[in-house]
């Protein structure tokens, strides 16, 4: 009965240690979501309780959340990486638009949506697509592992470049499909993208892209008009100079101070205003 | 670096390179084997095997380069008697008048080889002869990323009961 009694006792501490055990484990888990900013209650209330080990104010904790795919370190909104894939029929293709020096449009189709179909059919007849000369076409589908290489096939007419890449998707941040990309292989830079409905609205896009483009000056590539250099650009400024009533040795052309150049300062909003006025 | 891969020939792809590899459709008679074509330029939609149609496109500072398979029957002549993919060239190797085209001022270069059982040549062209020092590392770029696998035993070769 005694030993009986003596085990019975022994049970008791063992369970009572165990189960302070999982309270202590309970409490320092709660203590820990405390500390991330993670409890009970509105966490707005009582700022009075929130306070950390030291006596600071624990607030909420930023926990970082990726969603997707990370981005390479040197990828940003314009950057334009190659395509790399294979072809309908089972080459491999890898397009580099960064580095083409003209204009790349990227096409981003599948076989199943139904804008998709229009803009297959348009690409049967390259010369009325609207497109800028020298305009390169690459259209992007998924790759072999999600769409049907022969289905592609059969859409594609021949001589139409297609790559089947899904990490060209995902490389081009695609959100849907149709999706268009003009990149710019002067610059290296995406120039333009977006959705369009109609073959048209896509040759409006390039058309817009390309005049800001060489609006800002993104377009170096030789050949381009880039406007008179050298000898003869000296020779044209000269000219107007001339016209302007400006000749050799005129003070203007020397100046030595901001004033020499924009007038006194009080002079300068008047002058400004006259010449907006003239100009309207 | 980007690498594609197909008809047994892997490449893995240098900053600014693009590339296909390809074999062109065969007419029933002649057997066709597989090409590998690699540009810093836009490669058209029609080049010859050896650059033809894309190397009046380049620039001073443009590469062309092409890995073309020959047949079988090849193998183990002397032309192809060079052992393995030539790793790494050097500005003396690249002379105007190995081009295929004479287009004033590039230069090229060629090498017959085995490599993995098959029978290949690799052709380089630089735009510019001048500008070999900058651009032959950018070639040997490219042949460092090239590989090739070998081909399977065709069938008839096997197991007598086959």
């Amino acid at each position: 009965m005694v030993a009986l009694s003596v085990v019975l006792g022994v049970v008791v501490l063992l369970l009572a240690v165990l189960v302070a055990g999982l309270l202590r484990s309970h409490a320092d888990i709660l203590k820990a979501l405390h500390d991330l900013g993670a409890g009970v209650g509105d966490p707005a209330g009582d700022a009075a309780h929130d306070h950390g080990a030291d006596g600071r104010a624990a607030g909420p904790v930023s926990v970082p959340l990726t969603m997707g795919p990370a981005l390479a370190a040197d990828r940003d909104s314009t950057s334009a990486p190659a395509v790399v894939g294979v072809t309908p029929s089972g080459d491999a293709l890898a397009v580099a638009p960064a580095t083409s020096g003209g204009l790349t449009l990227l096409a981003f189709l599948t076989t199943g949506c139904a804008t998709c179909a229009g803009f297959w059919e348009a690409f049967r007849q390259p010369d009325h697509l609207g497109l800028p000369a020298a305009t390169r076409l690459v259209v992007v589908t998924k790759g072999p592992e999600r769409e049907i290489p022969g289905e592609v096939a059969s859409l594609a007419v021949p001589g139409l470049r297609v790559v089947m890449s899904s990490d060209a998707w995902t490389d081009y941040e695609v959100p849907g499909s149709p999706f268009f990309v003009l990149i710019d292989g002067g610059t290296g830079r995406r120039i333009g993208e977006g959705v369009a409905n109609r073959m048209s609205q896509v040759a409006e896009l390039v058309r817009r892209a390309e005049v800001d483009a060489r609006a800002f000056a993104l377009d170096t590539r030789p050949g381009r008009d880039v406007g008179l250099d050298g000898p003869q650009r000296e020779s044209a400024n000269d000219a107007e100079l001339l016209a302007a009533g400006v000749l050799p040795g005129d003070p203007s052309l020397y100046p030595k101070s901001l004033e020499d150049l924009y007038g006194p300062p009080d002079a300068r909003l008047p002058s400004a205003t006259r010449h907006v006025h003239r100009a309207g | 670096m980007t690498t594609m891969h197909a008809h047994g020939i892997s490449a893995g792809l240098p900053s600014g390179f693009e590339g296909r590899i390809f074999k062109r459709s065969g007419n029933g008679i002649e057997v066709t084997n597989a090409v590998a074509q690699f540009a810093t330029f836009a490669l058209p939609d029609e080049v010859g095997d050896f650059g033809g149609g894309a190397v009046q496109l380049m620039g001073n500072d443009d590469i062309f380069a092409v890995l073309f398979e020959y047949g079988a029957e090849s193998v183990g002549t002397r032309l192809f008697a060079h052992p393995g993919i030539p790793r790494k060239l050097s500005g003396a190797d690249f002379q105007p008048q190995v081009l295929r085209r004479g287009i004033t001022g590039q230069a090229g270069t060629q090498w017959f080889f085995t490599e993995s059982g098959r029978p290949f040549t690799f052709y380089a062209v630089l735009g510019s002869h001048a500008r070999r020092s900058v651009l032959v590392p950018r070639v040997n770029q490219l042949l460092a990323g090239l590989s090739v696998d070998r081909v399977p035993a065709p069938a008839g070769t096997g197991a007598p009961w086959n």
